[in-house]
């Protein structure tokens, strides 16, 4: 059916991108707060389809990358291309459109408070398509089921949940428009080893029905050998290596990825594994 | 095969979405074929809902035993579209077909399992409820709120009386920094603020008097209009409500920010008692810097009915001093003082209690401030006008 694809598609509803092909092209991308310079000519590459976990230590720059990538934060050098558009001469209407095309999961969710679940995932359904009123309820209520929330959570106030819930419900907004790409912000920070297995799961199972790319924020050993394709690690505001997660624990090559692959907690991850 | 289309099929194009239905004719062709073309994504899906709805009479009429979903045309499935082919395959089993899929990609099969492990957690009902009745649950709850509202100031009220006499007891545990330091804050540094607004009221007080009592000959009498009003009344309760604006809301948002950070419940551990450490200190602070400031808000009132007093009636300096010391009697300075420690107690206890009542959001943090401050100036108001129908009794 692949044949059945033609140029010149209906703008409301772009074509998926062929799996395999970039989708996410940053090059030479530096980024500094005053004088202290957090990310220098760094380089990366995130292909359709894969789940990248990007790695580092605390204060590398992962968040901010992932920021300037999402463009919340401007970058003084370097080119961001995302869905086939460049971040920085993208007009109004490219962009809405990216909008629609992209999904992200903040740490805690980032849910809006004065709304119940199910209004804050029908908050893009809302901005960006004019669906009725009970096809939208029944849609919300698909993706709180299939991200795993009951569906008594839908009139509750996320202040009224647990933070593993907040971040399910926050997956489901992200995923409200079905987008191609779902950027997650430590997914499994502050969860307890089993909800953080859970929601691994939960990752790889949207990521293979929905077809999605996502690109994943992480610490958690266990989530990029339970979950990721590959991994990109940052060190020195660049990313110093990419690979499959067996690849840098066999071959590691720098200091910080050998004591962040081969030491204790490592092995214990790749046990459990 | 008759083709029964509601849409012309746009199988070639990739604008839109179709769904189209063939019927099987006679009993060779028992089939009923839906075809399904185009993008079925969820930005088409109001429109497709609106095609299946249409189709829906035209099934009924219809002779095939079972049912082909045909997504061979199909050039982009995603969760809603796969949830409205489920939707299809239940009306087509609603009118007694069999419904299968036919000619889907690998990806479109494994999400429609999904939809359709989904679609069964059926959403609850919203309860409906009429206007009147949502009225009356409104008057109810907030009646309620009241009441409990009551309760717990009065249960609060109860709290501070224990701690204070346990203090009284062992007076090593009063917290003197605390304390001085929310005398500076609610008191020293209001000073400013209090002596200006209070200024401004008392000649306007002094103004309109003037104005107005000069239509019946009697405009001199503004001077024991202010006199009176600003000791009694209006120095005290502008006190109030300056203070209840400015250190009750910022008892609530302390106190309230700690909560939110679980600070209150890391002292219950450490054996530290939050009344004792947190509520005590700033009710006594204010118990003391509210006479103090109130004092010199009613003196500030008669400044500025003197400034107004020297424009509008004519009276010099000197002259309005030597009036106003046989109008401002010990008597009503009396009436209007005595009122201050309970304002200062119930601005105290509602700010901090709002403060122990917020939850864990930062909403929860807003809502409680504002509360504090609302609920602080109408008790402040009730007391005031309670104490000046006592006082008139009583004959002060």
């Amino acid at each position: 059916m692949q044949s059945d694809k033609q140029n010149g598609l209906n703008p409301g509803a772009p074509d998926r991108p062929v799996k395999g092909t970039p989708i996410i092209t940053v090059r030479g991308v530096t980024k500094r707060y005053g004088t202290q310079t957090v990310l220098e000519n760094l380089d990366l590459d995130v292909t359709a389809g894969e789940i990248l976990g990007v790695v580092g230590a605390s204060g590398s720059g992962k968040s901010v990358l992932l920021r300037c990538i999402i463009g919340l934060e401007s970058i003084q050098a370097g080119r961001i291309n995302i869905l086939g558009r460049d971040m920085a001469t993208m007009d109004a209407k490219d962009r809405a459109e990216v909008d629609t095309r992209w999904g992200v999961l903040f740490q805690d969710g980032a849910l809006f408070g004065g709304l119940t679940v199910l209004q804050n995932i029908q908050v893009p359904m809302r901005e960006h398509l004019n669906l009725p009123r009970p096809i939208a309820d029944e849609l919300a209520h698909l993706k709180m089921s299939m991200v795993g929330l009951a569906a008594d959570a839908a009139t509750k106030f996320p202040s009224e949940l647990s933070g593993g819930m907040r971040k399910r419900a926050g997956l489901a907004r992200a995923l409200a428009l079905d987008p191609d790409i779902v950027f997650l912000d430590e997914p499994t920070a502050g969860l307890d080893p089993i909800g953080a297995a859970a929601f691994d799961r939960l990752i790889r199972r949207l990521q293979k029905t929905l077809g999605l790319t996502v690109y994943m924020v992480t610490h958690d050993l266990d989530s990029i050998f339970a979950v990721c394709d590959r991994v990109a690690v940052l060190a020195d505001g660049a990313i110093v290596r990419t690979g499959t997660p067996d690849e840098l624990r066999q071959n590691p090559n720098h200091p910080w990825i050998e004591s962040y692959f081969c030491g204790e907690r490592a092995r214990a991850a790749l046990a459990g594994a | 095969m008759v083709d029964l289309s509601i849409t012309a099929p746009q199988t070639g194009e990739a604008s839109g979405a179709t769904l189209l239905i063939q019927q099987g004719q006679g009993p060779d062709d028992v089939l009923i074929r839906l075809i399904a073309a185009g993008q079925w994504t969820v930005h088409e899906v109001a429109n497709l809902a609106g095609q299946l709805n249409g189709l829906a009479a035209e099934m009924k009429c219809g002779y095939g035993r079972g049912a082909v979903i045909d997504l061979g045309h199909v050039q982009r499935l995603d969760t809603a579209g796969a949830w409205l082919l489920e939707q299809a395959a239940e009306l087509c089993k609603s009118n007694g077909l069999n419904p299968s899929y036919a000619g889907g990609r690998e990806e479109f099969m494994i999400l429609l399992s999904e939809i359709r492990a989904r679609s069964h957690e059926k959403m609850p009902e919203d309860k409906k409820i009429g206007a009147i009745a949502s009225l009356l649950a409104d008057i109810g709850r907030t009646t309620r709120g009241v009441i409990n509202d009551l309760a717990s100031i009065t249960g609060f009220l109860g709290a501070l009386t224990v701690t204070l006499g346990r203090m009284i007891a062992h007076p090593s545990r009063f917290r003197t920094t605390a304390f001085i330091h929310h005398i500076e804050h609610t008191g020293l540094r209001a000073v400013p603020i209090v002596s200006l607004i209070c200024l401004f009221i008392g000649a306007v007080i002094m103004q309109q008097g003037a104005i107005h009592l000069r239509a019946y000959g009697a405009s001199q009498f503004s001077v024991n209009l202010l006199g009176v009003l600003s000791l009694r009344e209006i120095g005290v309760l502008l006190t109030a409500i300056m203070v209840a604006g400015r250190s009750g809301s910022a008892f609530t948002a302390a106190i309230g920010s700690m909560k939110m950070r679980e600070e209150i419940d890391a002292m219950r551990t450490l054996g530290l008692d939050p009344m004792e450490v947190l509520v005590v200190p700033r009710v006594l602070a204010l118990v003391v810097a509210l006479p103090i400031l109130a004092f010199i808000g009613s003196i500030m009132c008669l400044v500025g009915g003197g400034l107004a007093a020297g424009v509008y009636l004519g009276l010099d300096w000197a002259t309005y001093w030597d009036r106003m010391q046989d109008i401002a009697t010990t008597r009503h300075f009396m009436a209007g003082m005595l009122k201050t420690p309970f304002a200062a107690i119930v601005i105290g206890i509602v700010g901090c209690m709002e403060g122990m009542k917020v939850g864990g959001s930062a909403e929860s943090l807003g809502t409680h401030v504002t509360s504090s401050v609302v609920k602080a100036i109408f008790i402040v108001i009730i007391l005031d006008a309670i104490f000046a129908m006592f006082l008139a009794e009583i004959g002060i």
